[in-house]
């Protein structure tokens, strides 16, 4: 048991560079999430981790033991692939007992079952993956993966396949049963909200290289660079100061003291449902949009209005 | 539009009426008559050749051809998986190696098989080599037994468990060879418990497609075999040849067929349109 390091891990593909030097250690029992665009590099760090992959160069340790060279079966990690990967031929408890079986388990019988409480599928124990719905499926993955009881759980956008309703869901399934197995499980997700909600600590990847690691606040809330700024929600940029749209008002009057305050005009006035989204042009030309909740008014198009924000909402990153 | 359909339909009707019902029509014909003294059928109508049949000595002679038609399509099978995981898993030159596997069919089967005597005879190319090279003082009697014939319908019909096998390994997820290995499963372990019960349907495919023309063998037992070898289609054969019994050959070949479409039956209702 221990932390999982990865020290400066480069990989390189015929086309190019995907992995560029990344260097994290991800702390034993927490949910860490990778986060990053598609072709960031995230899943090639996993299959390295998982071993399908080998690095270039770099190093990968878990405690003080290095996994470098280990083949997949020989790895005290295991995977819960983006579509699940589940043995056509197996049923759910089947294919929950397949690790066992080739680690020779006595107890298999007994783990499997209770593994199938876990993801609450006692009932379906003996469908096949093709009579399963999708959430059965993702289910069904987790369980055979946590049922060796690895050091870590790569799960590789594990809820990208399911409808958003159940994604929701399962999202709240998965932190719970983080807590309750307290498996380091490693993420990897190009959806913020999902990294956000689900992580105790996030690194944002771009381009094979790691932008900014911190919990979700520090993350959200003093992003290190205008790339995780963006990648994790809409920023107004004003110079170099950036201002999330929910932490902008916009008045009619002039705000009170304190406040940083442009004027600006009213180009589009949308309703969204939870809320007002208003966006405005200043006379230096830049839009800063601001999502307003009900009963602050309804605002129109072509209306002079200040904006303004708190100096303790603002995010200052260099160019 | 009914019209157009007719007429684009008719050369295919033609064709089945023509050229598969009549035939067959014609052998039920015959097996339902007397042999005529130079060969030819006729009167009166008997079904004395359909009790013949049931003489042990065709029975035996049936039994040797399951048996050889058995051996070849395990032969066929066991060689033809390796060599289409190799296909499968060979990248960009897998059009080229595909070709390479098809290539033996640009020259007639006849030529091929007698390109194998040259090879097993006492004086072939195999028994050259061995007593030059001092391993054995005596030539092998490699050729007309029962090894011979099977190594030849291995050869001729390996061809035809390579491309249902491919296939098969071909459409295999590879993120579910992954997932074994991720979960334990030594590269053995991952053949014998995934890759191997999810190539059964290709398996099963390329079963037919070798066992069918083997149980109907004849021109390798013939060559290969030396006539000491009879397979149940020399047997038919000899009827309408040496034995000039027209009606017993056609009884024969009836029988033949029906018990590969009730093969063909059961394995289609276990594998449904998959298999088509």
């Amino acid at each position: 048991m221990g932390d999982l390091h990865l020290e400066a891990i480069y990989k390189e593909f015929p086309s190019h560079r995907v992995v560029d030097g990344i260097t994290l250690t991800i702390p034993q029992g927490c949910f860490y999430s990778l986060l990053g665009p598609s072709g960031c590099g995230k899943t090639t760090t996993l299959r390295m981790i998982a071993g399908f992959d080998e690095p270039d160069r770099g190093v990968i340790k878990l405690g003080d033991r290095t996994l470098n060279g280990l083949r997949p079966y020989e790895r005290p990690v295991t995977t819960v692939f983006q579509s699940y990967a589940l043995f056509p031929h197996l049923t759910a408890a089947e294919n929950i007992a397949f690790g066992l079986k080739r680690k020779g388990d006595p107890d298999t019988a007994r783990k499997v079952k209770e593994a199938l409480d876990l993801v609450q599928l006692s009932a379906k124990a003996d469908r096949l993956p093709a009579k399963m719905s999708g959430g059965e499926r993702q289910r069904t993955a987790l369980a055979r993966a946590l049922v060796l009881q690895p050091e870590v759980l790569l799960l590789d956008e594990p809820l990208s396949a399911l409808d958003p309703k159940l994604r929701k869901q399962m999202r709240l399934e998965l932190k719970e049963l983080q807590a309750r197995v307290g498996i380091t499980f490693l993420f990897i997700t190009h959806d913020q909200e999902e990294a956000l909600s689900l992580s105790d600590q996030i690194a944002v990847m771009n381009k094979g290289r790691l932008e900014q690691i911190g919990t979700p606040q520090e993350i959200y809330l003093t992003p290190a660079t205008r790339f995780v700024a963006g990648f994790l929600g809409a920023v107004n940029w004003v110079g170099a100061i950036g201002v999330r749209p929910e932490l902008t008002r916009i008045s009619r009057e002039a705000p009170g003291n304190g406040a940083r305050v442009v004027e600006a005009t009213v180009s589009s006035a949308m309703f969204l449902g939870d809320c007002f989204q208003v966006e405005t042009k200043t006379p230096a030309g830049d839009s800063i949009v601001a999502q307003i909740a009900h009963g602050l008014g309804e605002f129109q198009r072509g209306e002079r209005v200040h904006v303004w924000w708190h100096p303790h909402d603002e995010m200052a990153i260099p160019q | 539009m009914m019209r157009l359909r007719t007429l684009f339909l008719l050369p295919a009707w033609a064709f089945t009426l023509l050229l598969f019902l009549g035939p067959m029509l014609i052998i039920v014909v015959y097996s339902l008559q007397t042999k005529g003294v130079y060969g030819g059928v006729v009167e009166p109508w008997t079904l004395e050749n359909y009790t013949r049949l049931l003489d042990p000595l065709y029975g035996v002679i049936l039994l040797r051809s399951f048996v050889m038609a058995g051996a070849s399509t395990i032969g066929c099978i066991v060689l033809a998986f390796p060599l289409a995981l190799y296909i499968a898993r060979s990248g960009t030159r897998k059009t080229l190696l595909l070709n390479l596997v098809m290539l033996p069919f640009w020259t007639s089967f006849l030529v091929r098989t007698y390109a194998w005597m040259f090879l097993l005879r006492d004086t072939g190319l195999l028994n050259s080599a061995l007593l030059a090279l001092g391993i054995i003082s005596e030539p092998l009697p490699l050729l007309y037994n029962d090894w011979a014939v099977i190594v030849g319908l291995v050869y001729g019909y390996l061809p035809f468990a390579v491309l249902p096998l491919y296939s098969n390994l071909e459409r295999l997820d590879k993120s579910l060879l992954e997932a074994a290995a991720d979960l334990g499963a030594k590269p053995w372990e991952t053949m014998l418990h995934v890759v191997l019960p999810l190539t059964a349907p290709g398996m099963r495919a390329a079963g037919v497609l070798v066992f069918i023309p083997c149980l109907g063998a004849y021109l390798t037992p013939d060559l290969l075999g030396g006539g000491k070898s009879m397979m149940i289609g020399n047997l038919v054969q000899n009827q309408f040849t040496t034995a000039r019994d027209w009606p017993f050959g056609s009884a024969l070949s009836l029988a033949l067929m029906a018990i590969v479409m009730l093969l063909l039956w059961a394995l289609l209702r276990r594998d449904g349109e998959e298999m088509l």
